[in-house]
């Protein structure tokens, strides 16, 4: 024998616990920090993460997968995908940068917190990884899009977007710093890694993945499935967790946590992938609708996820299961109608052919969706495009902070879930959303959405003008139509046919 | 009415471009990218009262530690994600390389009992130590200013591992040679009840609940790590070549490699934070209150070291010339 096997020393690298004595272990791990919930240290100490690596395996598995993706990048750099792609597609790569990348920096910080303040020692090592990992995310998601910051103004929200306060920013923050980076080491285990990445992030990496190698885009594809890779490692640090807290009579508190991110993913996703799925991909490269991916990549997994742990599918389970067919429809709709609020292009994705495509995947989708999309193709056709801009704002939910919307046509059952807290009156856009609020809400009360503030006179001028200086949004990035309304042609031939 | 300005594409990011020159890959993918300073009232969108808020309300924000740009730190390696990978692949091929080769030669059964016994007592405890070092970094990256800062911190947490997975190989090979010295069975009990670990033990229980991200950096980079390098790498190398034991050594040797980056970029965000009146006397003033523990440390530790002359005096004089070179 000349070298150890990994497994010889693993278990010692991972025994690290000690009983402080300089200060209180209550000091070194506090409970806003820790979140042990009373759970005594020993019993942490049984955590065993199922995905093991080393230090060494690390940095040379790494090392190795980073010279695939930049290697992909390099050897594509002349294949001018930024000239030759669909404008759709280019929309789908800025708003997945924009939302992404310094999320994922802010991941790494989720990240050490678990490192640091976590009371198992093995995830605290898996938590070191992980922060690592994180680091790359946001560094390859940033390197890689700069590369089109000169040829389109647009690509500067892949860094600028988080410091902004562009309305879809604000609902990535809320979701992002209240599932990650204002929580608890138990509780980031739980909503980011085990909610959150062990479905979501398949969704968005390896759907989105096989929706670019269609596309073409395959330096993108390469991109964003060598991240899965890191994310199927260190999103498998919550499962152990939650069987700790199963077997100490947590249960009850691990299901709150799933429920309350599941829920707050769920529709931050149906605003940021659902359109770029169903609309944005060029048709000829989708590989399946956003609904399909969400029963596939969330669906099943998730499920099958929960069934081995003994916990409960989310109270509001079968409401998802129906949303899935409805809710991102509203959002795209919403998106392209505020199209001058986002830093990318919607592409509006109705043309006959597509329309036909959303039917036979959403059956009932022309009676609904399609009678509003009706309306502003009825403009476009006229030359009315100003009647297809907003003049007001959309009411906006004060758990997701986005619209709230409902599904239009003859079953239009709009409604608003309100409460009462303290005085205060919030705006909920499902039971699910108010649900959320009301589990803590003290992390939320003193938030006030885009709306609030406008109401409460911190835009200025009260018009899409100041709303537009206030998220940031200058001429030369502003949204406009992915296709700059060229689709509509297809409609005007249409008319013409049909009156001649 | 003049028509309001169309924003052009720029050649770098918009927050790089004043800069006026070409920003390297590191400039690109590190710099700006914490986003919890973009509102003082509420570092996350949530309740501005909500406790986590408050915790970097107080502990970032409000540290005396104060500089109005805070992201023009930048790392004088310049060390990126991918860089780091490479680096320390190469460097991990070195000492995998070491192990082998040593393995081969039994050098293990070379050792003499005393030495083992020393071995056992003041070198494989070390890894409940550099794990501590590994749970610093990581609360100070989280808690730094800016994030080129911050992965400073993070990269130095990864060391730390790396030094406890060095630490972790070695306990267990030593064990199946040496069987009746405890290892892989005494660490913790060295660890938390002998002399020569309880002096670096204070030191690094109370910094890991020093909350104030600058204090935290002051305590940790300028003062606790480089007594642990200075005594736990550098001497107990020294020891171990004095012993027969080139292995040991030449491991220690390796790690320092990390420890003096480590200094670079202290040395730089020191040179930085010294920009602005009053930090020095912040900084004086901490490094006042950490250095004792280190002291007391660094003493209790190299007291007992074998064949290492003046040992304790050398390895404060080490820290003390560090802390000298910064210009305080």
């Amino acid at each position: 024998m000349a070298l150890l096997n990994r497994m010889d020393w693993y278990d010692i690298a991972r025994t690290t616990n000690w009983t402080p004595k300089y200060v209180k272990e209550s000091e070194l791990y506090p409970d806003e920090m820790c979140g042990s919930m009373g759970i005594p240290m020993e019993k942490w100490e049984v955590y065993d993460e199922p995905y093991k690596q080393t230090y060494p395996e690390y940095v040379k598995v790494q090392r190795e997968k980073d010279a695939g993706a930049y290697s992909v990048k390099a050897a594509l750099e002349r294949s001018r995908i930024f000239e030759n792609a669909d404008p759709g597609w280019l929309s789908v790569m800025k708003a997945h940068y924009g939302a992404i990348a310094r999320g994922e920096y802010g991941a790494a910080s989720a990240e050490a917190r678990m490192m640091r303040f976590s009371k198992a020692p093995g995830m605290r090592n898996m938590a070191t990884l992980g922060c690592m990992d994180e680091i790359r995310h946001s560094q390859m998601q940033l390197y890689f899009p700069h590369e089109y910051v000169s040829k389109d103004r647009q690509f500067d929200w892949a860094h600028k977007a988080y410091d902004t306060n562009e309305w879809a920013m604000i609902a990535s923050r809320h979701f992002f710093d209240d599932m990650m980076l204002t929580r608890d080491a138990i509780s980031v285990s739980i909503m980011l890694t085990f909610a959150f990445e062990t479905g979501f992030t398949n969704m968005q990496f390896l759907g989105l993945a096989a929706d670019a190698a269609e596309a073409g885009d395959f330096t993108f594809s390469s991109l964003i499935s060598s991240i899965q890779t890191d994310e199927s490692r260190h999103a498998q640090i919550g499962g152990p967790v939650l069987q700790i807290l199963i077997d100490n009579g947590k249960k009850a508190e691990a299901q709150r946590q799933i429920d309350i991110s599941f829920w707050r993913a769920w529709k931050l996703f149906s605003v940021l992938t659902g359109p770029i799925m169903d609309y944005y991909t060029p048709l000829e490269h989708r590989k399946q609708s956003f609904k399909e991916f969400m029963e596939e990549w969330i669906v099943a997994q998730f499920e099958r996820s929960i069934n081995d742990l003994g916990l409960d599918k989310p109270w509001y389970w079968d409401q998802f299961l129906h949303d899935l067919n409805i809710q991102h429809h509203g959002m795209h709709l919403g998106v392209w109608f505020w199209r001058p609020t986002v830093w990318w292009n919607p592409a509006a994705g109705v043309t006959p052919a597509e329309r036909d495509w959303l039917e036979q995947k959403y059956p009932g989708w022309n009676d609904t969706w399609g009678q509003c999309w009706d309306v502003i193709i009825d403009n476009l056709v006229e030359g009315n495009l100003a009647k297809t801009y907003p003049e007001t704002l959309p009411v906006v939910c004060n758990m997701c902070n986005l619209p709230i919307n409902f599904t239009p046509g003859k079953g239009w059952a709009v409604k608003d879930y309100p409460l009462e807290y303290k005085g205060r009156l919030y705006h909920f856009g499902s039971e699910p959303d108010r649900w959320c609020f009301e589990q803590e809400p003290e992390r939320y009360a003193g938030h006030l959405s885009l709306v609030d503030r406008f109401l409460a006179g911190q835009i200025q001028p009260p018009n899409l003008a100041g709303a537009l200086a206030y998220m940031g949004l200058a001429p030369g990035e502003i949204g406009d139509d992915a296709h700059g309304y060229s689709w509509i042609e297809i409609y005007k031939q249409m008319r013409m046919k049909k009156a001649s | 009415m003049s028509e309001p300005q169309v924003l052009k594409p720029l050649k770098t990011w918009s927050h790089l471009a004043a800069r006026r020159r070409k920003p390297s890959e590191y400039e690109i993918v590190s710099s700006n990218l914490h986003y919890n300073d973009r509102d003082p009232n509420a570092p996350y969108e949530l309740d501005p009262d909500l406790a986590m808020n408050r915790w970097y309300k107080q502990y970032n924000q409000a540290s005396p530690l104060v500089h109005d740009d805070w992201n023009a730190f930048r790392d004088p390696d310049e060390l990126i994600y991918r860089t780091y990978n490479m680096m320390q692949d190469g460097q991990e091929n070195y000492v995998f390389g070491l192990f082998d080769q040593f393995n081969q030669r039994e050098h293990d059964k070379s050792l003499t009992p005393a030495w083992a016994g020393t071995l056992a007592r003041m070198y494989t405890p070390a890894r409940y130590l550099f794990h501590t070092l590994q749970m610093a970094s990581a609360y100070i990256g989280q808690m730094a200013p800016a994030s080129t800062i911050t992965n400073c911190n993070w990269f130095q947490m990864a060391d730390s591992f790396r030094c406890v997975s060095h630490t972790a190989y070695r306990t267990k090979e030593l064990s199946l040679t040496i069987e009746d010295k405890g290892f892989n069975r005494d660490e913790r009990a060295y660890w938390e009840n002998d002399a020569v670990w309880q002096g670096f033990r204070e030191l690094m229980e109370k910094l890991l609940v020093t909350w104030d991200w600058g204090e935290g950096f002051v305590a940790l980079n300028l003062v606790a790590k480089p007594a642990i390098e200075e005594a736990v790498l550098r001497k107990l190398g020294e020891a171990a070549r004095h012993n027969g034991d080139t292995l040991l050594g030449l491991l220690t040797d390796a790690q320092l490699i990390d420890t003096a980056r480590h200094r670079r970029w202290s040395t730089a965000l020191v040179k930085l934070a010294l920009e602005k009146p009053g930090n020095a006397d912040v900084i004086k003033g901490w490094i006042a209150k950490w250095e004792p523990l280190a002291d007391q440390a660094i003493a209790a530790y190299c007291a007992m070291l074998p064949d290492v002359s003046n040992a304790v005096a050398s390895a404060q004089q080490a820290t003390r010339d560090f802390r000298n070179s910064l210009d305080l």
